[in-house]
């Protein structure tokens, strides 16, 4: 018999479109307040027909000395910030010499890049500048995260698209759960750049029919629904052994208690039920629990019609009509990768505060989605175990179960 | 272009892109003594080019200049060579 360890996290850090920090994070979606803004950028750039987004606000990273920062993008700033909060919240001063570290993020920084191939394709590879080649490195947040915190331990950077975040602390809870590791930072990490958009916009799945109306549109459930809004951020997690955490008298937030991800191979861009249901089920039983120990599933649900049906479908298979369910991304959109870490500390610090945002947006449940219990808005719900799904184009599933440390 | 612009050319690059405080900028500076490494050198080149219009990379030579002064006094040949 495999002695596995308890997986404990004692340690959490945000940056999103609503500043930064954990607490503005939770503040924010619990008082129903939407993030999402028209964008200039997008509505003079032919051929997206999709004009809305959200971005995180302007934040002085200077606090990061110039011999680190001069390496990075937007993605690698809010990475820093975020393990820092990480750290701070976890009483940790400066992480042990074999704290791991996982991150990812869907691609590298996309302004770096378009840069980078200009000076390529203008002949002028000369005059492109040292620190854009650590810029562009696919895995340039995990780079630089190491470098500013001094971190010397083993680092993963899984690029899973949209459910990156949630398979990095997936890897990084079934590697501390199997003894290979004993503590880590882990999480996902995305910048917006207008393309992100058009990709969506080239495969008709952009929220389209609210670009005069921002706050509206993106409506996970909704019978209205018409696509995604593209978002950024991060948020990062400090996990440890549950050893680890009571030696060191930690303050122990909450328990991964299980975690599953498989892939779907009918269609690279439809995640159908059937393989949505059994990456759930499959999360469950690494948990060994019931679908009755659920209280609540934090759905991907992104607001396109085809997948938020299949999910909330998936959903009710396995835990009947009964079940509670949400999505945040009616406030914050779609933070690509960073998405599964931003709603799964979310959804983490509710728990603890015995309250629940609810999905905004959702006016009109669309009859197909009507097959669980929606909340619309903020309530008093007192939750001991969740589930966090992210669904990723592509083909990755990932589940992952939360609950209250006992 | 005179010796005064190109000293605050080269000083105005300092400051905003490798963000050297105003103080340090001495002629007898090291890059040594301004915490700079041979990443930040190659990306000064290159800025320096692109500011002046010179090619620095290949009229550079060992003791071409070893302090601020004399990356002054070189872009300015440099400059008087360009416009020669």
């Amino acid at each position: 018999m495999v002695d596995y360890h308890r997986v404990v996290i004692t340690g959490a850090g945000a940056v999103t479109p609503y500043g930064a920090g954990v607490d503005t994070l939770v503040e924010n979606l619990l008082n129903n307040v939407s993030a999402i803004q028209f964008i200039p950028e997008l509505k003079e750039t032919p051929f997206i027909n999709s004009h809305v987004a959200c971005k995180v606000p302007e934040i002085d990273f200077t606090f990061i000395p110039r011999q680190y920062r001069r390496y990075m993008t937007k993605m690698s700033l809010y990475a820093v910030m975020a393990c820092q909060e990480a750290l701070k919240t976890a009483n940790i001063e400066k992480p042990s010499d074999d704290t791991a570290l996982y991150i990812g993020s869907t691609m590298s920084s996309i302004s770096s890049w378009l840069e980078f191939t200009k000076k390529y394709f203008d002949k002028e590879l000369n005059m492109v500048k040292t620190m854009a080649v650590f810029q562009v490195l696919n895995h340039s947040p995990l780079a630089n995260v190491a470098q500013a915190l001094d971190m010397k331990g083993s680092g993963y950077f899984v690029s899973n698209a949209c459910a990156s975040s949630l398979t990095n602390i997936g890897l990084a809870y079934q590697m501390i759960k199997a003894g290979f590791v004993k503590r880590a930072l882990c999480g996902g990490t995305e910048e917006y750049h207008p393309i992100f958009t058009g990709c969506f916009s080239i495969l008709n799945a952009a929220s389209t029919n609210f670009n005069d109306n921002p706050q509206k549109a993106s409506r996970p459930f909704d019978k209205d629904r018409c696509g995604i809004v593209c978002s950024e951020g991060c948020a990062m997690l400090y996990i440890e052994s549950l050893e680890s955490a009571l030696e060191r008298k930690a303050n122990i937030i909450a328990e991964i208690k299980g975690f599953a991800t498989n892939t779907e191979t009918k269609n690279i861009a439809h995640p159908s039920r059937d393989s949505m249901q059994q990456c759930i089920q499959m999360a469950l039983n690494d948990a060994k629990l019931k679908t009755t120990d659920i209280d609540l599933v934090n759905a991907h649900a992104t607001s396109t019609i085809a997948g938020d049906i299949e999910e909330v479908s998936a959903i009710s298979n396995v835990f009947g009509k009964d079940i509670i369910v949400n999505s945040l991304k009616g406030h914050i959109g779609h933070s690509m990768a960073a998405c599964g870490s931003i709603e799964l500390i979310s959804i983490m610090k509710m728990m603890l505060k015995n309250k629940v945002a609810g999905t905004l947006n959702l006016d009109n449940i669309d009859e197909q989605c009507n097959v669980v219990n929606h909340i619309r808005n903020t309530q008093d719900i007192k939750f001991d175990n969740f589930v966090k799904n992210s669904f990723a184009l592509g083909g990755t599933n990932a589940s992952m179960v939360i609950g209250r440390y006992n | 272009m005179n010796k005064e612009e190109i000293i605050q050319k080269v000083n105005a690059a300092l400051m905003k892109e490798f963000e050297i405080p105003e103080e340090k900028l001495v002629p007898t500076a090291t890059f040594a003594d301004l915490q700079v490494d041979s990443l930040d050198v190659v990306d000064m080149v290159i800025t320096f080019e692109q500011t002046f219009k010179i090619d620095i990379r290949n009229n550079y030579k060992p003791g071409s200049f070893t302090n601020l002064g004399g990356l002054y006094d070189f872009i300015e040949k440099l400059i008087k060579e360009k416009n020669k």
